[in-house]
């Protein structure tokens, strides 16, 4: 939701050009929700615990929602589009371009993600400081730098988001909060710790969300997505493509 | 010329919180040697180790290595030093592979060494490590976790290797493999720093042995002289050292 007003505000408020726009937007986002977030909130709150650090984490949710209704008002905004808003017939059935293209971009980010993970150093100490930072400090890696680079690619995930889908669901206050409980779900139903599990629980939801607004009812659609996560963590806990997690207790 | 002692502490003071742990703590490592840290539960033997690998803050004292003070440095810059350390329980990133943990072995590694060339060394002379380097370390078994970080440790070439509980989880003829593993390091010139509950099998195959008792050296000599030391065996018998 951020990264879509940010760019608005370039647009509207500085008459920039889109792109331009849509890269400042990014650098503010970089600043703002990763470098920002992370040495004004998640440092200080980090050493009382997970839990303190959620509600804080909703509660800066709920004031940065408010503060672009505050601003912005309440009204949705259009965004310009990247694609062409067309249709393509493939197969006897009708796409969108926008939806193939978001499909495509979310399969190549999520794998150059995962190619950076596991593919390079930098990313083994990002997954070992997550595992075991205790470990990892003691073998001199960088476990504050791996945080904070975990925010950025956050940051940066946030912003290609919101280009994606901001054309489709238009600039709304609400944005974060309705497609974050989405995107929350998609990942409980992929599997927490995988980065393709998300894409599947996505990728899931919407296709069973449809059919059911088409061939079930539309008035229970919102419904649907919290049942099918309840079927799966009662039969695969770990997600679909999650890993179980052992814990030293 | 280089001093007999690589690794002192001198008057050290630290704990957790409010409580206290080490009141005062000197003891010297000899530089070359197998030292073996003993006493009972709560002398401070952990405490001391992480005092000495900078993850628990020296309030007062000393800590010296090579003579040369590193008290209260950080665990990268000790790294750099040369110092390893091999803590208690299972230190492995169980989700990646064997060959990725070895890596992180290297990762304080000063620009322009060879890692490459050092992680084959090392699973040179750890076969099981090469036979299994693609694995999930988590299929590794106890011992296997064992001998991965101590080889992770070995990565940086260390001049001492402080090691908490090595034995800890393992059958007898892993922990008499892991024990001739150790003492082969110290042939190698690796000066040797270890906890272990098993005091009678550590100290057998140590040079040197050290008592703590409430957070203060008790006792120091030749691990001869203390495993036949009456007053060890009262010691870990809920008796204090009267020295």
């Amino acid at each position: 939701m951020l990264p879509a007003f940010f760019i608005l505000i370039g647009t509207h408020t500085f008459g920039l050009p889109f792109w331009l726009a849509a890269i400042l937007g990014g650098v503010a986002t970089l600043i703002l929700l990763g470098l920002a977030f992370k040495k004004v909130m998640v440092d200080p709150m980090i050493h009382h615990g997970v839990l303190p650090l959620v509600i804080a984490t909703i509660g800066l949710a709920i004031l940065m929602k408010e503060a672009v209704r505050e601003f912005y008002g309440a009204d949705a905004w259009p965004f310009p589009a990247l694609w062409a808003t067309t249709d393509v017939t493939l197969f006897g059935a009708v796409f969108a371009v926008q939806s193939l293209l978001i499909l495509a971009t979310c399969i190549v980010v999520v794998g150059a993600l995962q190619l950076f993970l596991a593919g390079t150093l930098t990313g083994r100490c990002m997954q070992a400081a997550a595992q075991n930072p205790a470990v990892a400090r003691l073998l001199g890696i960088r476990v504050e730098r791996m945080i904070l680079y975990t925010f950025l690619i956050n940051a940066a995930l946030v912003w290609i988001a919101a280009l994606l889908v901001t054309p489709i669901y238009l600039a709304k206050f609400t944005n974060g909060e309705i497609l974050g409980l989405y995107a929350f779900i998609a990942a409980l139903i992929g599997g927490f710790n995988q980065v393709r599990g998300a894409i599947v629980g996505g990728l899931l939801l919407g296709v069973i969300d449809n059919f059911c607004a088409v061939y079930v009812s539309s008035s229970y659609r919102m419904a649907v997505p919290l049942l099918v996560l309840i079927a799966v963590i009662l039969v695969r806990p770990q997600g679909l493509l999650g890993r179980v997690e052992e814990r030293t207790v | 010329m280089a001093a007999a002692e690589l690794l002192k502490f001198e008057n050290v003071v630290a704990g957790y919180g409010k409580e206290t742990i080490l009141h005062g703590l000197s003891f010297a490592v000899p530089r070359g040697a197998m030292t073996t840290v003993i006493g009972p539960n709560g002398a401070g033997k952990s405490t001391a180790f992480k005092a000495a690998f900078g993850m628990l803050a020296v309030r007062s004292g000393r800590i010296l290595f090579e003579d040369r003070e590193i008290t209260n440095r950080a665990p990268r810059e000790l790294i750099g030093e040369g110092i390893c350390y091999v803590p208690q329980g299972r230190n492995i990133f169980p989700e990646l592979s064997v060959l990725h943990n070895l890596e992180f072995g290297g990762v304080a590694a000063p620009k322009g060494t060879d890692l490459k060339a050092r992680i084959e060394a090392v699973m040179d002379r750890f076969a099981v490590l090469r036979r299994k380097a693609r694995h999930q370390a988590s299929t590794l078994s106890g011992g296997e976790q064992k001998i991965l970080e101590i080889a992770r440790g070995l990565l940086l070439q260390p001049r001492l290797m402080l090691i908490d509980e090595p034995s800890i989880g393992l059958s007898p003829l892993l922990v008499e493999e892991l024990f001739a593993l150790l003492r082969e390091l110290r042939k190698g010139g690796i000066t040797l720093l270890m906890i272990e509950q098993n005091a009678k099998r550590a100290l057998e195959n140590s040079d040197y042995g050290v008592v703590l008792e409430l957070g203060r050296m008790r006792l120091q000599d030749s691990a001869r002289a203390i495993l036949s030391d009456p007053r060890i065996g009262q010691l870990f018998l809920g008796g204090g050292l009267s020295a």
